[in-house]
């Protein structure tokens, strides 16, 4: 049975464009009413850009307003109602689950952006959520195209801390925990300019799966890769040049922002604390409904999906399953 | 001040508000969270013979304004995990521990365990309506011999007091309530949520990952409202045996328990409300209900209990 819905089944001559800005004003109305997304509504993929090794970009066409609205760190819950053959997916494909926005593509007329090279494409507002293939569902996301549907519901949770004039910011992050990392520096350098250290630091297991290097080094004051196997950059975990780091800024001054693996977060944060810094992790947890319902991301006694997923480094140390790989 | 305090089989409630069931009540964890609140007093989620883990998202959104929907497929660690956390764990509100299973012989074992456990009261869930169609447990709910079966399987099987909760999916509620009571449970849970399906019409299918969902929130509080009246009332005129009433559906503010305090509720339980504003809400309808009762000059439940059925009982 052909379902017109599907992706697969659309006419050659079908308008992408025009489905995607009809998909754009539903959202923008919907957003307009309550402040988010609270429904899952599906978008066509405008593109898929591979980033890396199993590492690739999905962009969607949204409002202005929601790219505006959402703040680094925060979530939205991402949904591919077919699966790959373009079959209706119930019960025993994708499931919805949590992905922070990786970038922002604004249009001219839209919110201040000062990074240029990342203006939208036909002038318009698009998000950008870069998945690594992690398993079954993840990999199915890396692999779709152009013209699929993924549905979003968001933006839910806390944020980091806002970065202030003369504060420097340094950010950890490991694998895919690049994405928030990449929205927290991309917002502060917009926000504050040249007012604002930026220090870096990527982890990445190889080479190969490395990714957002190039859009990191143009935002930060410094940038260091470290790799597990010694393919790129520094061989090791990202706690090795962040000692030297911790050193050379004014604690009092700095805040530090990670995101990761909580097996190298927990290391991260306690020697930020250790430093006298402050500190805030983006975590990741098995998030199954976004809206402390099913009660499946606690944390000690905080839920990932509302009291989360930014939660404050000298809290999450304090909690005994923290630390270990979800 | 007026005061709230309430006790029914089983539980002495410092306040009539109550977690409602499958809302983040499956863990040691999410359960002193809640308990931390000003509830007064938890409802575990379901417990099952076995771990069962949540059906693929979406599982539970907000539809619209005042609509939540939601189909979870009753993930929960089992009963020797939730009876072993039980042991280990003492919660700072007294709790009504969900159940359901397979079949009566099921639930009669989980009843035993979580007596053995400790607990001091069990709400049956005999109306999940969103399981798989043709499955026992979408279907004991809606049928009277089911239901006396189940509850006198539990019945024989332990000596605390059980609450059966009610589908609000049938033609006659109280028909249900009736063969629960005189199946000799101690008290009713009503209302379960309401039977729905929401469409995407650009996805062109359900929104809900399980495609059929159950809807909950303020929407339906007018059917709860409804459903608690039809058995607040047969329970006046003598048609059905008279019991406690754990009354639920949409409640979000203090009036809003009000209102099913005096359609003959004894508690509530609040289970959307907090997707909306998680356990803080909790103090907030707590304020709201001892604000009302100050002001309209009730001094405890008792005094406001059921007034709203009087102008009703002429009605069929």
């Amino acid at each position: 049975m052909s379902l017109p819905a599907a992706p697969q089944n659309r006419a050659e001559d079908f308008d992408l464009q025009a489905l995607s800005d009809a998909c754009s004003e539903r959202l923008k109305s919907e957003f307009n009413q309550a402040g988010k997304i609270a429904t899952p509504i599906p978008l066509p993929i405008v593109e898929v850009v591979e980033e890396a090794e199993g590492v690739a970009t999905i962009w969607l066409q949204v409002p202005t307003e929601l790219a505006a609205a959402y703040k680094p760190g925060q979530y939205f819950m991402c949904w591919n109602p077919y699966d790959n053959k373009g079959k209706m997916d119930n019960r025993n494909f994708n499931s919805e689950k949590p992905y922070s926005v990786g970038n922002i593509r604004i249009d001219s007329t839209g919110i201040d952006d000062k990074t240029a090279a990342d203006v939208g494409q036909h002038g318009r507002t698009q998000i950008g959520f870069t998945i690594k293939n992690l398993g079954r569902q993840s990999g199915e996301l890396t692999r779709m195209a152009r013209g699929d549907w993924l549905a979003i519901r968001g933006p839910f949770g806390t944020t980091f801390p806002t970065p202030h004039s003369g504060s420097t910011l340094i950010l950890v992050s490991g694998g895919i925990g690049s994405t928030p990392m990449h929205m927290a520096a991309k917002e502060a350098r917009n926000k504050l300019g040249n007012r604002v250290q930026i220090h870096a630091i990527m982890g990445f297991r190889n080479a190969a799966e490395s990714h957002y290097v190039e859009l990191m080094e143009k935002l930060c004051d410094s940038l260091t890769i470290t790799t597990d196997d010694g393919s790129l950059g520094i061989h090791g975990y990202p706690t090795a040049p962040l000692e030297a780091l911790l050193q050379s800024v004014e604690p009092q001054q700095t805040t530090l922002l990670t995101c990761g693996p909580e097996p190298m977060m927990k290391p991260v944060l306690q020697m930020a604390v250790d430093s006298g810094m402050s500190c805030y992790a983006a975590m990741e947890r098995y998030l199954p409904c976004s809206v402390a319902a099913c009660g499946l991301c606690m944390v000690g006694d905080k839920l990932t999906c509302r009291d989360g997923p930014v939660m404050s480094g000298d809290w999450l140390l304090a909690q005994d399953d923290f630390g270990q790989n979800h | 001040m007026a005061e709230l305090t309430v006790e029914v089989p089983g539980l002495a409630l410092s306040n009539p508000l109550m977690l409602a069931s499958g809302i983040q009540g499956g863990s040691a964890a999410a359960l002193h969270r809640v308990a931390a609140s000003r509830c007064g007093g938890l409802v575990s989620k379901s417990i099952g013979p076995e771990k069962r883990e949540i059906y693929p998202g979406p599982v539970c959104v907000e539809a619209m304004d005042s609509v939540v929907l939601n189909a979870m497929g009753l993930p929960n660690p089992g009963v020797e995990a939730f009876t072993n956390m039980m042991r280990e764990n003492e919660f700072s509100k007294p709790m009504l521990v969900s159940i359901f299973g397979p079949d009566a012989e099921s639930f009669a074992n989980i009843a035993t365990q979580m007596e053995d456990a400790g607990a001091t009261a069990l709400e049956l869930n005999l109306s999940c309506p969103h399981s798989k169609p043709g499955s026992r447990s979408l279907i004991v709910g809606q049928q009277p011999e089911l239901i006396k079966e189940y509850v006198s399987a539990v019945k024989q099987a332990v000596n605390i007091p059980i609450y059966a909760k009610l589908t609000p999916n049938t033609a006659q509620i109280a028909i249900e309530a009736g063969a629960a009571l005189e199946a000799g449970a101690d008290g009713i849970s009503m209302i379960n949520t309401v039977s729905a399906l929401e469409v995407d019409p650009y996805a062109g299918r359900p929104i809900i990952g399980n495609l059929l969902c159950g809807m909950s929130g303020p929407a339906i509080r007018p059917i709860a409202q409804r459903k608690l009246a039809e058995v607040a009332l047969a329970m006046r005129r003598g048609e059905i045996p008279e019991a406690p009433i754990l009354a639920m559906g949409g409640i979000t503010t203090g009036l809003d328990v009000a209102r099913f305090i005096m359609l003959g509720a004894s508690a509530v339980q609040i289970g959307s409300a907090l997707i909306y504003g998680d356990v803080a809400t909790f103090g907030q309808i707590e304020k709201e209900l001892g604000d009302f009762m100050d002001v309209s000059g009730y001094k405890d439940l008792e005094s406001m209990r059921g007034i709203a059925l009087d102008s009703m009982e002429g009605l069929n």
